[in-house]
């Protein structure tokens, strides 16, 4: 009986209990041991089954956490992968919304994809400064691309519909209308998955270690042969096309694409998600959208609750309080979520014996 | 045994200073080749000609037989061209293991999409953990680099230099604050690199006890003029080197 449960608790051990990697192949995996692949099929599996077990309106929130997440991955990969900042993201974002407005219904996934390529060489162009200029200087060049995408889409009528906008039908795939985020969130899981393992895998092998050299020392990663050019006009591009996709699939879910969705106060909105969730890496875009679009919307619940008489003073301390979240983060955690969440793992993995 | 390296008559001067006037030199495979001088003699300014960060107003370098007029460092890089720098430059952020792999890359094509395959990158792993063990960085291989030790990052920048493999590793002041037993353990690491993968050294260095010791051939600069050029255990004695460089006992 003994040796029976010692060879059960063995093979535990050895199957699942294994938080040590033990080889370089395990090192380099997605999930480095037998119990973080479980955990990632997992995931997975709650991702398909999510529209089962929520609400609409939870649905709704979640179908807009996933397509932010995607679009900060995006931003992840420029600002924290290769250290070049962007105030443009929102603008690119509502080029692949205009572009997907244009195709819609059963050419939706079509249409979306257009979007991610038409901003991807938007995002090159805007990519040109940065091969000069750094820091607040780059910053202040795609604040300008900002301010100028927002003129396009407010006047250039004939393609974006002017301040009302364009209203568009919802997707269908293979004669099924995706009217509801229960629906939509399958088509948002068909971008966003692939994109996400991408970035993934990107950030793991070469050209993630060139983006994050040029963010780190451009001197020294020229003299150990990387092109600094390729790198900045990729990272760029693939920002872009990141938060093309994502514009898509937002215009898909609201139905509807109007010059105010995409405000330079989003692109702030994402580069906030960027620093709380923690720069450059996959996890942080997941936990910097979940936390900044969903914060808002649980202090909102919080002062419906409250009782309507009091909604107009705590809508203002709203912001307020959300801003001092994001202060805090700064302060306390310059590694954002990703920091916190790799010391509560760390201290788990050693747990009960941390020494 | 070849020439590796050779430059001939280079000259470069900074809003009429002369950094370097005429300087001429070859370096032998194999070669652990010293170029010392006071400060301001342009040590540093010639490994940056030589590495392509600079290039010469006259006069040519040639790498392995090859010019190296108008090409950029990382197609010098690619053709066998190391580097480390004075002071670090390492990727501070980076993990020391991804410094090293970064490193190792040099020469690898680009991939469609940019993904490598699985198995490349093992490889890549296997060889990177070979130059990690060989410089005793392992313990080390998931810290982020800029979080370590001083000695040891001057360590992280030898480690991945010569993970590219390079036929020639130019070392700018290697050993500037390290401790003397730091000192003699990246001395070791570099008669050994020559030893085991081949790789010819041309170190700038302070350190003069150092640098006669362990260099084969010596190179003086001040000024941007060549003072001495050849053994060093002729350096001592050069009235002219013992005038610019080392002062009267």
């Amino acid at each position: 009986m003994y040796a029976l449960s010692k060879r059960l608790t063995d093979a535990y051990s050895r199957r699942f209990a294994r938080a040590v990697r033990e080889t370089y192949r395990e090192d380099e995996a997605y999930a480095s041991t037998p119990l973080g692949r479980l955990a990632l099929w997992a995931f997975l599996l709650l991702l398909l089954l999510l529209p089962f077990l929520l609400g609409p309106y939870p649905m709704y929130v979640a179908t807009l956490v996933a397509i932010g997440a995607l679009s900060a991955l995006g931003l992840h990969l420029l600002v924290g992968g290769a250290g070049q900042i962007s105030l443009g993201h929102a603008a690119f974002m509502g080029v692949g919304a205009y572009a997907a407005s244009h195709l819609f219904g059963p050419l939706a996934p079509l249409g979306i994809l257009l979007g991610g390529l038409i901003a991807a060489l938007l995002g090159l162009v805007l990519a040109l400064p940065s091969l000069r200029i750094k820091g607040v200087y780059l910053a202040i060049a795609t604040l300008a691309f900002q301010f100028l995408a927002d003129y396009v889409f407010k006047n250039w009528e004939a393609v974006t519909g002017g301040i009302r906008g364009r209203t568009l039908p919802p997707p269908q795939v293979l004669g099924l209308s995706l009217d509801t985020p229960e629906r939509l969130w399958y088509l948002v899981l068909l971008f966003a998955l692939p994109l996400f393992f991408y970035g993934k895998r990107l950030l793991m092998t070469r050209a993630g270690r060139a983006f994050n050299a040029v963010r780190d020392n451009d001197l020294s990663a020229r003299v150990a042969g990387v092109d600094l050019t390729r790198v900045k006009l990729f990272a760029f591009a693939l920002s872009a096309f990141y938060a093309g996709v994502a514009g898509g699939l937002l215009a898909q879910l609201y139905k509807a694409v109007t010059p105010e969705y995409f405000p330079l106060s989003v692109s702030i909105q994402y580069l906030a998600m960027v620093i709380v969730g923690g720069a450059g890496t996959v996890l942080g875009a997941v936990l910097g959208a979940f936390f900044v679009l969903l914060i808002p919307e649980v202090l909102n619940s919080f002062v419906g609750a409250l009782g309507p008489e009091y909604a107009a003073t705590l809508a203002a301390w709203r912001n307020v309080a959300f801003g001092f979240l994001i202060l805090l983060f700064l302060i306390l955690e310059p590694l954002g979520l990703v920091g916190l969440w790799g010391r509560i793992r760390n201290y788990f993995r050693t747990w009960p014996l941390p020494y | 045994m070849g020439m590796i390296l050779e430059a001939k008559n280079l000259h470069l001067s900074f809003k009429g200073v002369k950094a370097l006037a005429g300087v001429e030199f070859a370096v032998n495979e194999g070669e652990f080749f010293a170029v010392i001088g006071p400060n301001g003699a342009g040590k540093t300014t010639l490994l940056n000609v030589l590495s392509g960060v600079y290039e010469p107003e006259k006069g040519e370098v040639a790498f392995l037989g090859q010019s190296l007029k108008g090409k950029s460092p990382q197609e010098r890089a690619r053709m066998g061209l190391g580097r480390t720098f004075q002071g670090l430059e390492i990727f501070r952020g980076m993990s020391v293991l991804d410094n090293v792999k970064l490193g190792a890359e040099l020469a690898s094509p680009t991939y469609p999409l940019g993904l490598p395959r699985a198995e490349r990158e093992w490889r890549l792993r296997a060889w990177a953990e070979e130059v990690l063990d060989y410089l005793h960085l392992a313990p080390f291989r998931h810290a982020p680099a800029g979080m370590l030790p001083y000695g040891l990052q001057k360590r992280v920048e030898v480690a991945r230099a010569l993970a590219g493999r390079p036929k020639l590793l130019l070392l700018d002041e290697p050993m500037a604050g390290l401790a003397l037993e730091e000192k003699q353990d990246l001395a070791r690491f570099l008669l050994d690199a020559r030893e085991e993968w081949g790789v010819t050294l041309l170190w700038v260095e302070h350190d003069l006890r150092a640098v006669l010791e362990l260099s084969d051939r010596v190179l003086v600069l001040s000024y941007g003029e060549v003072l001495y050029y050849g053994p060093p255990e002729g350096v001592r004695q050069d009235p002219k080197v013992v005038e610019a460089y080392l002062g009267h006992a």
